[in-house]
């Protein structure tokens, strides 16, 4: 039911500055805003950020675990800390990640990070230095919409958050739309697991990704524009900021407005990101109607990833040919990110459809045998090594039965077992599931349990209807979410069956 | 007139009206599609994915509650798709993994029905073992009338979505996350400290019977025979159905939305307070005290005449504003117009009030 209240809004910030859900707080919002306590409770009791109470938070993501990030949480309940084991945090090239209690990044990597050193070339180019002569935007004016969807449309760029929209289809779809007032949102609530390349983005070319969203909403014909960025990631959202700071006149002519996640996995999910912005449980709405009919208060909306954005302004500069001609398999360059048993986890700016292997070349070279690769976040599921030449792009890989998704790649090597990574991803799951549908809902703990159980029995008739499950995850689930999430199991008993025989 | 046009439904042509559902559509030609989280009286919420069908040109299969039937549109439930009846065997599967069964290993069913247990009946079902979800109820709720057993809900969301659409009343949520969601309050209190008004339409609406009335006995739904009446607490002539079992009312349940003119709605007297009906100090027929200073039974007829001559004595002995008239609001329109009218005509006094005028 659409709930139009600017009030509502303010909510889920409203209890985060409070100190979490309680019921005092809860009544104290209830009485600013005129939102019903039992909304706010229910809205506020679903986010792990609004739990309150001070604590150390260690990522227990799969790039976490395989660099001992349980060895870390007894290391410090050892020390006396009161410690959560939390979803991935978006900081895999720090494995194990672990936050301090005022959300600062705490440094315990055993790997050495990097990034595609400066090249001016790149469409993206993280290491360069930040520009605010906003060029691109200047040229977009003189180009009029259609002139941009153009370019647009010749880039093939497609929507690097995960799903490969094109995104001139997209644009447009929203620009076509009878109602006058439209919305430019974009999705900075990175949180697939092994992703971080939002993350980098934002902090080192937020300038890109300013520019490209007012070419956007120049596009769309948008007033507003919105950020949502992950709850965690403060340091970024400062630096989002400053970048704004800086782009001063040439952006005056939006208003800009910023909403935090608050611990939602699922909020990266554009509808459930739209409900969270609305002060809502982040509960993925059912689609039809898109977001670019019907999103943020209940209006035409183009929500993107925050890479999507940033790869607008070289498009513009430079022409969609040559965006295009970066590619290999499809158009043109990414930023994927690697972590796990390699030498230099980090992101790196490769053409789209690079492998594996080239993508590795570039991270330092893998550490010890590689057995396993997961190339698109835990929703991706698991590849034998044997695939490592397989082009990383939408099409291909979902040809293979998996995905780019985020471009979160994670390699395994032989010390790890496949049943033990396979139940760490399904805790991720069973965590992050908004619980509206039943599919996913239950699905992803039957999995959970019955991967458990034959860890702890040995007994692989605790698999037997593993197939059968995750094969209604995936049709009967509302949103992406519950579709994929039960392809760690399910990959990891295809491509591994001799990890799942009795033991 | 709405337009209409023609939708094929496992083959049959069905007959559809611009805007309708494609459930909606399948009801009216008596094709069953099982459901839990529709109500007719709630926006489509798409979330316990037992209606979903298959149609043509859609990858994924859709829920038919939410969508729009359109011309030409070819729909298949699973009476003709087998990757429907697929999706619905795994599905009632799960949800009885995450359920109380009884012995036979079928959904339990309560005093409120259990439409999943008919559902599983239908399907050929996996025996999955219980996932044990940590959802919780409210301990220590002690509101009279509604009791919450966790372990029959589905988190269809039917009775919060009523206590909001349909009550604007916003006592009770959906609460928590992922396996843990439940349906709970603010700071999970009993619903006497909530907004809640105890109208019991959340039991009402809800599916499986994980919500019933606490003081109600438990007869199972086939066990009693429903008598139609009309609710005598107000005017507003709300049916009700009087659930009678050996002779007795066990309990008060509201017919079906839309077909009459509460919709399927009752407020927490004509639900929850019918206990008069056997109660042992219950007048069954007229009476009159009598010089003794004891009631003794009597005839309508000559109850009515000695009220009468009563009245018209004190209106002989202090005149006509001597007495005054205080309606009912348990009376209907025409009785309180009659009640106003021997007021004013029979009594000639303007002393007439209603006690829902206050």
């Amino acid at each position: 039911m659409l709930k139009k209240s600017a009030d509502r809004e303010h909510v889920l910030p409203m209890l985060e500055e409070l100190g979490g859900v309680t019921e005092e707080n809860v009544r104290t919002v209830s009485e600013k805003t005129g939102v019903p306590e039992a909304e706010i409770w229910g809205a506020g009791t679903f986010y792990t950020l609004l739990k309150g109470g001070p604590r150390v938070r260690v990522c227990n993501g799969l790039s976490c675990r395989v660099m001992g990030s349980d060895q870390l949480v007894a290391d410090l309940k050892a020390k006396g800390k009161d410690v959560e084991e939390v979803s991935c945090l978006g900081q895999c090239d720090r494995a194990p990640a672990a936050l301090d209690e005022a959300l600062k990044v705490l440094d315990f990597a055993k790997q050495k990070r990097a990034i595609t050193g400066d090249d001016a070339k790149l469409p993206i180019n993280l290491a360069g230095k930040q520009s605010y002569d906003f060029s691109a935007l200047k040229k977009a004016r003189e180009l009029g919409t259609d002139g941009i969807l153009k370019q647009i449309e010749a880039s093939g760029l497609q929507g690097r958050g995960g799903a490969g929209f094109p995104a001139h289809i997209k644009w447009k779809g929203v620009a076509g739309q009878k109602d006058p007032t439209r919305y430019v949102v974009c999705n900075a609530d990175e949180a697939e697991p092994a992703t971080f390349k939002d993350r980098e983005t934002m902090l080192r070319r937020s300038d890109k990704m300013i520019e490209g969203m007012a070419i956007a909403a120049l596009v769309v014909g948008a007033k507003d524009i919105y950020f949502y960025i992950r709850g965690e990631f403060n340091a970024e959202a400062a630096a989002v900021q400053e970048a704004l700071k800086r782009a001063g006149d040439h952006v005056k002519d939006w208003n800009w407005h910023f909403h935090r996640g608050h611990g939602a996995y699922i909020c990266g999910e554009e509808t459930a990101l739209l409900e969270s912005m609305e002060g809502k449980r982040g509960m993925p709405r059912l689609k039809p109607p898109f977001p670019f009919e019907f999103g943020f208060r209940g209006k035409p909306t183009l929500v993107s990833n925050v890479e999507t954005f940033a790869c607008v302004p070289y498009i513009i500069n430079e022409g969609g040919e040559k965006f295009k001609a970066w590619g290999k398999t499809e158009a043109g360059s990414k930023l994927y990110c690697i972590s796990g048993h390699v030498n230099a986890p980090g992101v790196y700016e490769l053409p789209l459809g690079s492998t594996l292997e080239e993508l590795v070349a570039a991270a330092g070279g893998y550490m010890g045998n590689p057995m396993a690769f997961s190339p698109g976040g835990a929703s991706s599921g698991f590849l034998p090594i044997e695939q490592r030449n397989l082009p990383l792009d939408f099409k291909g890989l979902q040809k293979a039965g998996s995905m780019l998704g985020s471009a979160g790649v994670v390699v395994l090597n032989d010390t790890v077992d496949m049943a033990k990574a396979a139940q760490w991803q399904l805790e991720f799951f069973e965590d992050e599931s908004c619980g509206q549908c039943a599919p996913c809902r239950i699905g992803s703990r039957y999995l959970h349990n019955q991967v458990t159980k034959y860890l702890e029995t040995g007994d692989p008739a605790a698999l037997k209807h593993a197939n059968d499950v995750g094969w209604e995850m995936e049709e009967g689930s509302i949103c992406g979410l519950g579709m994929v999430a039960h392809k760690p199991l399910v990959d990891a008993l295809k491509y591994f069956p001799q990890a799942f025989e009795k033991r | 007139m709405s337009e209409t046009f023609l939708i094929k439904i496992d083959g049959k042509e069905c007959t559809a009206l611009q805007g309708e559902t494609v459930l909606q559509v399948a009801r009216r030609e008596g094709i069953e599609i099982p459901t839990l989280c529709d109500d007719k009286r709630l926006d489509p919420a798409g979330a316990c994915r037992a209606c979903l069908v298959e149609i043509d040109g859609q990858r994924r299969l859709q829920p038919s509650c939410a969508w729009k039937a359109a011309d030409g549109q070819n729909v298949k439930t699973h009476q003709s798709s087998d990757r429907v009846q697929r999706h619905q065997d795994v599905l009632v599967s799960l949800y009885m993994s995450d359920h109380k069964l009884d012995c036979e290993g079928l959904p339990i069913e309560t005093g409120n029905g259990n439409d999943l247990r008919a559902w599983a009946k239908d399907c050929s079902t996996l025996k999955l073992d219980p996932v044990n979800a940590p959802r919780v109820a409210r301990p220590g709720d002690k509101n009279p009338y509604i009791e919450f057993d966790p372990e029959l809900c589905v988190l269809c969301a039917r009775c919060t979505r009523y206590c909001d659409e349909v009550e604007a009343v916003n006592a009770i949520t959906l609460t928590g996350r992922g396996s843990e969601t439940t349906i709970g309050t603010a700071g999970m209190r009993g619903l006497l400290d909530t907004s809640c008004e105890l109208c019991g339409g959340c039991i009402d609406t809800c599916p499986t019977g994980a919500l019933i009335e606490k003081k109600a006995e438990k007869a199972l739904p086939e066990e009693v025979t429903k008598v139609r009446t009309t609710c005598n607490y107000c005017g507003v002539g709300c049916q009700m159905d009087l659930n009678v079992k050996d002779d007795e009312v066990v309990r008060v349940t509201s017919p079906e939305p839309g077909t009459t003119v509460n919709d399927g709605n009752l407020c927490i007297k004509g639900r929850f307070a019918y206990d008069f009906i056997h109660h042992k100090d219950r007048f069954t027929e007229p009476m009159i005290r009598g010089e003794d200073g004891q009631l003794h039974a009597t005839t309508w007829e000559k109850a009515i005449a000695f009220a009468a001559e009563g009245m018209k004595k004190v209106a002989q002995r202090h005149g006509p504003d001597g007495i005054g008239f205080v309606s009912s609001s348990r009376c209907t329109g025409e009785e309180n117009y009659l009640m106003q009218k021997i007021a004013r005509a029979a009594f000639k006094t303007g002393n007439i009030h209603q006690c829902s005028a206050t």
